[in-house]
């Protein structure tokens, strides 16, 4: 059986290459992720390697945030067989740019850089500041993106935001410390970094000794409680690990996109088989009529299927190392702050997970059709033609079908209309609903097919006449196979809307709710949101000509009932949405809560809250539940009260909008004026973050159409594999037209218009699942959410699966063109 | 082997010193050897000989659906010769038309829409009045809405021979008509065959290698590996065995 196997194999080497491409592609992704994943996490292990070897023992505090004192590095230092120990210092320290404004959209970071054997910093270029107090080093992004070069002067604030100037003598590298990669750093002395971030402790103190393993314990006696020991082979193991987190986070995401292109393959193989399966009934009889079992005939196909998986899973992970190769070459290219250099790691899991995933897929596809081949009656063998089989819409079916659609389309309904919005659990519903709902479409399929044909066929048929006509017959000839066909397409498609609905309706729901409660213009913020504006800039913008309202909104953070929130206060007119009560303007004794602060502290209006620093809290009234996206404070106060209760705090954002006729440079200007002697105030038009918004989006949609674009072109192959079969199996009657005077180029021309249906079909279908389902997770992610999509990019979809049906229609087609009447007729 | 065999003055198709070869070196194999013949205007011709007498060949070279190694045919006055793809096809659209032995029909097409196939094809408008008598002639009128596997293969022939006959073709092709009939359908396709040819003036060329078959032409040619070796005018079936008799000997 094994060699009649292998024989078939053989006889349909070229209908089965398409079919092995979507398994390999779809391999290919998922050995290339692991292969990336595998290199990158090696590279950061090897370079705190290096790291690793010059510290014997390291003391971190217990928690984030938390630091070291100074006494503790000297109870570390007495310790007995430590021949070294440094503290490191971080902290805040804005670089300020060479407008005099701080530089990037959060304060650099200080570090020390400590002399001698200890020194971990990696100096690019010219030298580290040595004991010269006077001397910083940037690392290299910051400096370029501010202008700096080695030999320049620069500026740096300290904590009470006072000018100090600096000699910049080198640059460093970051590594692998992604706090100062994103961040930027600015390293100086020990001494200057605690003078400049005004803070005399650590935030980790390094050792140096001889044996680690006895140093650990008795460094850890000495540091005492709250503090975290590790000798420099664990630190260097967490600090990969940390540094790898997020490559694994993306690590995941890329596997989803890569279980969906094997779905995607799953269905391609399992039409294929099923279409071979089909075409080859008199030669499976024959072997029924010689004396082979079911058993026998079901087991050749698989064993057709796991070759084919076998060979295409070898390939696809060759493949995969080939991607992996070029992403990091890609990587390396473009400068990305992760390890590109490590040698390539094809582990012995990425190889099982390759072989695995591909086999499992491959062969789990091919069972249903191989038990078709086992119900061929021997004395099909007989008959001369194969009968083509007419396809009725059972009854369990369309039951099965409906209860599927019932429950995918009520759970979609029940997250975006009944379940809260903006919590996890409706977006599961929501999602749970959709895959449902696919389900339920992928069995009612065939019965949609015709259907569906006809009505998206209509204008191909008038337009391309004799061959149009026939080949949107054609498409709805076979409705399991057609259906099956689409339904890989719909996958991707579906996605595809989804992903742009959702980015295109959150873009209209941030503007409209910002639009709605407070037209914006202008946001003066501090740099990373730390410190404050001074009160006086507020005071100065909100009686100028040029502005229509001005909102002045600070706060601080405040423990009430037990859970940690911002309580503040406004100035300034403005009517939030509210989601209860009422909101005239508040007085001494009230408070307006948050929506989602209301939810966790479970008050709503009229109940009563108490609020204050520590014993000084006073009771105060719920007047009403504002809106999350509201610009005011957690929990807003009167302005009196917050006052006596929290003492004199600085404007934590001031909003401007300007007045109608005023232009936005001569705005500009005032409001530039007003902050030019604070450096950390930064100035944020809304234009510019709306144009930001806009890109990130942007970048999202194309990374993700991009990643999805791998499902979509195995589904092509489907179509094409689809197609193929076809016209194999049409042979004689593509002849017969032929010789009834269709030329060649007609011929070609209906198989592209099949197609052309194939891809209109599986379009529409996913845009209509992408559309709705779009709308319910969008309902069930944000609290009025407005539902837009954009006709043109959807457009687009359907416009791109359309031509791309018809790209793939071009190779089947070719044979098909080129298959001799004669021989075709005889056949 | 003189081109006397003409009925009329006026040839649809003839074809001069036609050969055909397949295969290279060892593997050649002469389909046709030198064959001279021509197919009167309005004349129901059959073609005879043994199985491997090359006789399918010589249909497919003057339809056009297979190029000859040498020689010339002509279709009317359109010599095939060195015509491309395109230009055949457009002339088999425009004056040939077939009948195959089996699948003769496109199976998602009513029997209306497999008449009016090659029509719609050259983008022509059908002739009512002929569309009518030919409907009536094959007797079909009652069928047109039927799919193909609704259909009888008689009545399956049927719509083929009316297909043919709708685009007025100078010459039509049938390879094996009744090759897949019982002899009851097969009497009654033939005898359309034979009306289309008395009442239309339409010229038909058949390949078969049935002598009843055979009876029903004016004329039938007789092929022996490759070449033309007999004729025989005004057959009956009696007179077409007897000739396969001496030529099988």
């Amino acid at each position: 059986m094994l060699r009649t196997a292998l024989a078939g194999l053989r006889a349909h080497r070229l209908r089965l290459l398409l079919t092995s491409l979507a398994i390999m592609l779809g391999v290919a992704f998922i050995a290339g992720t692991f292969v990336l994943n595998d290199t990158i996490q090696a590279g950061f292990a090897e370079r705190v390697t290096a790291d690793a070897e010059k510290v014997a023992v390291a003391v971190l505090p217990e928690g984030p945030g938390e630091r070291i004192g100074p006494e503790v590095l000297e109870r570390v230092r007495a310790v007995p067989g430590v021949r070294e120990a440094v503290g490191l210092v971080r902290g805040s320290a804005p670089l300020l740019g060479q407008d005099g404004k701080a530089v990037g959209g959060m304060p650099t970071t200080a570090v020390s850089i400590v002399p001698g054997a200890l020194d971990r910093t990696t100096i690019v270029s010219g030298t580290g500041p040595g004991s010269d107090d006077h001397a910083a080093v940037l690392d290299e992004n910051t400096a370029e993106a501010a202008g700096f070069q080695v030999g320049d002067t620069i500026r740096v604030l300290d904590s009470r935001g006072r000018e100090h100037v600096f000699r910049l003598v080198g640059l460093l590298d970051p590594g692998l410390d992604q706090e100062l990669a994103y961040t930027g750093a600015v390293g100086f002395t020990t001494a200057t970094a605690q003078r400049m971030t005004g803070a005399e402790d650590f935030a980790e103190i390094d050792v140096a000794g001889d044996d680690p393993a006895a140093l650990k314990p008795a460094v850890a006696a000495a540091a005492g409680a709250g503090h975290e020991v590790l000798t420099g082979e664990e630190l260097a193991a967490d600090l990969a690990r940390q540094a790898g987190l997020e490559m694994r986070t993306l690590t995941v995401g890329l596997l989803m996109f890569g279980l969906v292109a094997m779905l995607v393959a799953a269905l391609v193989i399992y039409n294929t088989f099923g279409i071979l399966v089909a075409q080859r009934t008199r030669e499976m009889a024959l072997l029924r009529c010689i004396g082979a079992t079911r058993g026998q005939v079901f087991g050749s196909v698989l064993i057709e299927s796991a070759v084919v998986a076998v060979v295409a899973s070898v390939t696809g992970l060759a493949a995969g190392y080939g991607l992996g190769a070029l992403t990091l070459a890609v990587l390396g290219a473009l400068d990305a702050p992760l390890p590109t250099e490590a040698a390539l790691a094809l582990s012995p899991e990425t190889i099982a997970v390759g072989l695995g995933v591909g086999l499992a897929v491959t062969v789990g596809a091919a069972v249903l059709p191989a038990r078709t081949a086992t119900r061929v009656a021997p004395v099909a063998a007989l008959r001369t033609q194969v009968e083509e089989r007419t396809f009725r819409a059972g009854v369990p079916r369309v039951v099965f079908a409906a209860l599927f659609l019932l429950a995918g389309l009520g759970a979609g309904g029940a997250g975006a209309l009944v379940l809260p919005p903006g919590e996890q659990s409706s977006l599961f519903v929501v999602m749970a609903g959709g895959v449902l709902t696919f389900l339920g479409v992928l069995i009612l399929g065939p019965v949609l097919v015709r259907p569906l044909s006809a009505v998206l066929g209509w204008v191909p048929a008038k337009l391309f006449g004799v061959p149009g006509r026939l080949a949107v017959d054609n498409s709805g000839r076979n409705p399991k196979r057609a259906a099956t066909t689409t339904v890989a397409l719909t996958i991707g498609v579906t996605l595809m809307t989804l992903i742009s609905v959702v980015t295109a309706s959150t873009r209209a729901t941030v503007t409209d709710k910002l639009d709605e409660q407070f037209p914006v213009d202008y946001a003066l913020m501090t740099q990373g949101r730390e410190g404050g504006i001074p009160r006086s800039v507020g005071e100065e913008l909100k009686d100028r000509p040029e502005f229509a309202a001005v909102l002045r909104v600070r706060d601080t953070a405040a423990t009430v009932r037990g859970v940690r929130v911002r309580v503040g206060t406004y100035e300034g007119p403005i009517s939030p949405k509210l989601v209860s009560g009422a909101l005239p303007e508040l007085a001494a004794g009230q408070v307006a809560v948050a929506a989602h602060a209301a939810r966790d502290l479970r008050v709503g209006v009229g109940d009563t809250v108490r609020v204050g620093p520590g014993s000084g809290a006073v009771p105060l009234e719920v007047v009403a539940v504002v809106d999350d996206e509201a610009p005011l404070p957690t929990l807003a106060l009167a302005p009196g009260q917050f006052a006596e209760l929290f003492g004199d705090v600085q404007d934590s954002r001031v909003l401007i909008d300007i007045a109608d006729d005023v232009a936005p440079e001569r705005a500009r200007a005032v409001v530039e004026a007003a902050t030019a002697a604070h450096p950390t105030v930064q100035v944020q038009s809304s234009t510019e973050v709306r144009e930001e918004f806009d890109q990130t989006l942007d970048m999202l949609l194309m990374i993700v159409t991009g990643l999805l674009g791998l499902s979509i072109l195995i589904s092509l192959l489907g179509i094409a594999n689809t197609l193929s079969l076809s016209v194999h199996e049409r042979a004689r009657e593509s002849a017969l037209l032929r010789a009834l005077g269709l030329t060649r180029a007609q011929l070609r021309r209906m198989l592209s218009v099949e197609a052309l249906v194939f891809g209109l079909i599986g379009a529409v279908v996913g845009v209509a699942l992408g559309l709705v389902f779009g709308w319910a997770a969008m309902r069930a992610m944000l609290e009025g959410a407005v539902f837009t999509a954009s006709p043109w990019q959807i457009g687009l979809f359907v416009l791109l699966s359309g031509v791309a049906g018809m790209v793939a229609a071009v190779l089947p087609g070719r044979r098909a063109a080129r298959a001799s009447i004669v021989g075709s007729l005889a056949g | 082997m003189d081109a006397t065999f003409t009925k009329t003055r006026h040839p649809a198709v003839v074809a001069e010193a036609l050969t055909k070869v397949y295969g290279e070196g060892d593997a050649r194999v002469h389909a046709l050897r030198e064959v001279d013949v021509s197919f009167g205007t309005g004349a129901f011709t059959a073609i005879m000989g043994p199985s491997g007498s090359g006789k399918s060949t010589l249909m497919h070279c003057l339809a056009g659906l297979d190029t000859a190694t040498s020689g010339t045919v002509r279709v009317g006055e359109v010599e095939l010769t060195g015509l491309s793809d395109k230009r055949l096809t457009l002339l088999r659209r425009e004056r040939i038309g077939f009948v195959f032995q089996a699948f003769n029909l496109l199976p998602t097409l009513s029997a209306e829409e497999n008449i009016l196939l090659p029509l719609r094809i050259a983008d022509r408008r059908p002739d009512q009045v002929l569309y009518d008598r030919v409907i009536d002639t094959v007797g079909l009128r009652d069928r047109l809405g039927h799919r193909p596997a609704e259909l009888s293969g008689g009545q399956q022939q049927r719509v083929a021979v009316a297909r043919a006959l709708i685009s007025k073709p100078q010459v039509i092709f049938a390879d094996e008509p009744t090759g897949n009939l019982d002899s009851r359908s097969g009497a009654e396709v033939l005898s359309f065959l034979r009306t289309s040819v008395r009442e239309l003036g339409q010229t038909i060329v058949m390949v078969t290698h049935d002598p009843m078959a055979a009876s029903y032409a004016d004329r039938v040619v007789f092929l022996r590996d490759g070449r033309l070796v007999d004729e025989l005018p005004a057959p009956t079936p009696q007179t077409v065995l007897d000739t396969l008799m001496k030529l099988e000997a």
